[in-house]
């Protein structure tokens, strides 16, 4: 018999004898990926809807004179000191002009005894798609209104001063289900694995006796931490699946759900979140062996 | 078998000096001291509270002496940590008095749990767990729970654990408290067909009749003293007489050593 036949049996008659505290634990770490998991895919999909709909997101600076070459780099200079942005774009008094007219359409004959020059010149900037510059997105408005020769600066402010709390408030809960998340998987499976080292405690002290290495004794355990994750984590994972698809089952095509479209985690995401849930269980259970298996 | 043959074989343990004193201040054992060769026999004599478990539970480590030193297979038992001490383990089998079966266990598993632990090959757990009940007369007992078997039948499947993985050293505390005459000849038998493979046995017991005239050295403990090392008048046991010939025990004198 090898070492790793050995410790799957033993890991199994464990599981066997403590099934309904095991079954327990599992039902918590999956509830707690569950509860993480459709926060943080509600995050995702918020940040990708708003990345469409702020496509058209741009601040328009309306400029006293129509800047010269030499006085566009200039300006152009002065706004990248701000931060990296997308896209600077000047728009002279006869270009405003003609796109005022072009929006008019057939009822540009308005224009006729109107000078071309009447509108003011402009600078459209367009930041970067980034959480971090939408976060931003007011102070650069209020940076470029004191760049010399501005009028005004005009942008969707209340749009994006909504979105940006919305996002914000997400992220936050998106947080504390995490901390949930790392609470429940660490101490509740911390507490099942002390609970079965008080419960085996005669075992343990008589495999000690009869010659089991440490690892022996103690490899079953960090198993057990594995499993919990592993198991929990699909759980969860499957779990929120079947939801997803439900409300997209149920919800396509009627109302707000139809704006944007909502798609469930990469396998990368997936990975990472079994992976971490492994590693939160695994570590409570070496935690609680550390602490109270005595050998 | 003489003092000239004992100390010609390598020695098995070896006490110098060994003391232990448990708190407040009560000494179990003091200045002991005793070598036991490789393959011999060993009887460990004397009433309640002479120190025979104490001496048994030094030899297998589960405690620490207070002064002296201890060898197991020339090593210093003391010193022996981790994956060496757990080798080590795996080469003596203890029998305990308070037999430490795993009641909620069969009689099969818990036998076979000092094989498992050196990962010998389920078959041979198998056959091995088979051939120790038969040998024993607990074959009917191979699926039951330890914890629904009699004290005696507890006692046998506890030596059984003991000698499952055959040890190079077996220890049997009071091998045959509550055992009838018929399982007291089985036990012996066994201990005896071990000893004859090679395995160096040290039984503390109260039982006279084991030991009185056997061939093999008794230690007699009295206070945590050693009072005598002499040896059985060597005329045998006879419910086990036959299983040592056919093994080929050798004769004692029964002298003092």
């Amino acid at each position: 018999m090898n070492f790793w036949f050995s410790i799957f049996r033993q890991t199994g008659r464990n599981l066997r004898q403590t099934w309904t505290t095991q079954f327990m634990t599992c039902l918590t770490v999956s509830l707690s990926v569950l509860i993480f998991s459709f926060f943080y895919l509600i995050y995702l999909n918020m940040l990708n809807a708003g990345d469409k709909v702020s496509d058209d997101l741009r601040l328009v600076v309306y400029l006293e004179e129509e800047p010269g070459p030499e006085m566009q780099e200039q300006l152009r200079l002065k706004i990248s000191q701000f931060d990296e942005v997308q896209e600077i774009k000047f728009i002279s008094k006869t270009e405003a002009y003609n796109r005022f007219a072009e929006q008019l359409g057939d009822n540009r004959d308005v224009l006729t005894d109107m000078p071309t020059n009447f509108l003011p010149a402009s600078i459209e900037v367009i930041p970067l798609k980034t959480l971090r510059s939408l976060s931003q997105i007011k102070l650069f408005a209020e940076y470029l209104a004191t760049i010399p020769g501005s009028q005004k600066v005009q942008y969707g402010q209340q749009w994006v001063e909504r979105f940006y709390y919305f996002i914000q408030l997400l992220s936050i809960v998106v947080l504390l289900s995490g901390a949930l998340l790392i609470l429940t998987a660490t101490f509740m499976v911390a507490s099942t694995i002390r609970l079965t080292i008080f419960g085996r405690q005669e075992e343990l002290e008589l495999l000690k006796l009869v010659g089991a290495t440490n690892n022996y004794i103690r490899t079953p355990f960090l198993l057990e931490g594995i499993l919990q994750g592993f198991i929990g984590s699909l759980l969860g994972l499957t779990s929120l699946y079947i939801l997803f698809q439900w409300t997209a089952r149920h919800f396509s095509g009627a109302g707000f759900l139809d704006l944007f479209t909502f798609t469930f985690f990469p396998p990368g995401i997936i990975i990472t979140i079994v992976l971490l849930s492994i590693v939160l269980c695994t570590a409570g259970s070496y935690t609680s062996m550390q602490k109270f298996l005595r050998i | 078998m003489t003092e000239a043959t004992t100390s010609s074989r390598t020695a098995m343990i070896e006490m110098i000096k060994v003391c232990k004193k448990f708190p407040p201040n009560v000494m179990a054992l003091d200045d002991i001291s005793v070598s036991i060769a490789n393959g011999e026999m060993f009887f460990l004599i004397g009433r309640s509270g002479a120190g025979k478990t104490t001496l048994l539970k030094l030899l297998c480590n589960m405690e620490r002496p207070t002064n002296g030193l201890i060898e197991v297979a020339g090593m210093n038992i003391n010193q022996v940590t981790g994956n060496k001490l757990a080798k080590l383990r795996q080469k003596v089998g203890v029998a305990y008095q308070d037999f430490r079966l795993l009641t909620d266990r069969t009689v099969a598993e818990n036998i076979a749990i000092s094989m498992e632990v050196s990962y010998k090959k389920p078959q041979i757990i198998r056959n091995r767990v088979k051939s120790l009940l038969s040998q024993l007369q607990l074959e009917d007992k191979h699926d039951i729970l330890t914890g629904d078997l009699s004290r005696g039948e507890q006692q046998r499947v506890a030596l059984a654990r003991a000698v499952a993985n055959s040890p190079t050293l077996i220890l049997v505390d009071e091998p045959t408290g509550n055992l009838d005459a018929t399982s007291t000849r089985q036990v012996m038998e066994l201990l005896i067909r071990c000893n004859n493979s090679g395995a160096t046995i040290v039984i503390a017991t109260h039982d006279e009749a084991l030991y009185q005239h056997s061939t093999h050295r008794i230690m007699k403990l009295h206070n945590g003293k050693l009072e005598s090392l002499t040896r059985g008048d060597g005329r045998g046991w006879p419910s086990v007489a036959g299983a040592r010939d056919s093994a080929g025990a050798t004769d004692g004198s029964g002298d003092e050593i």
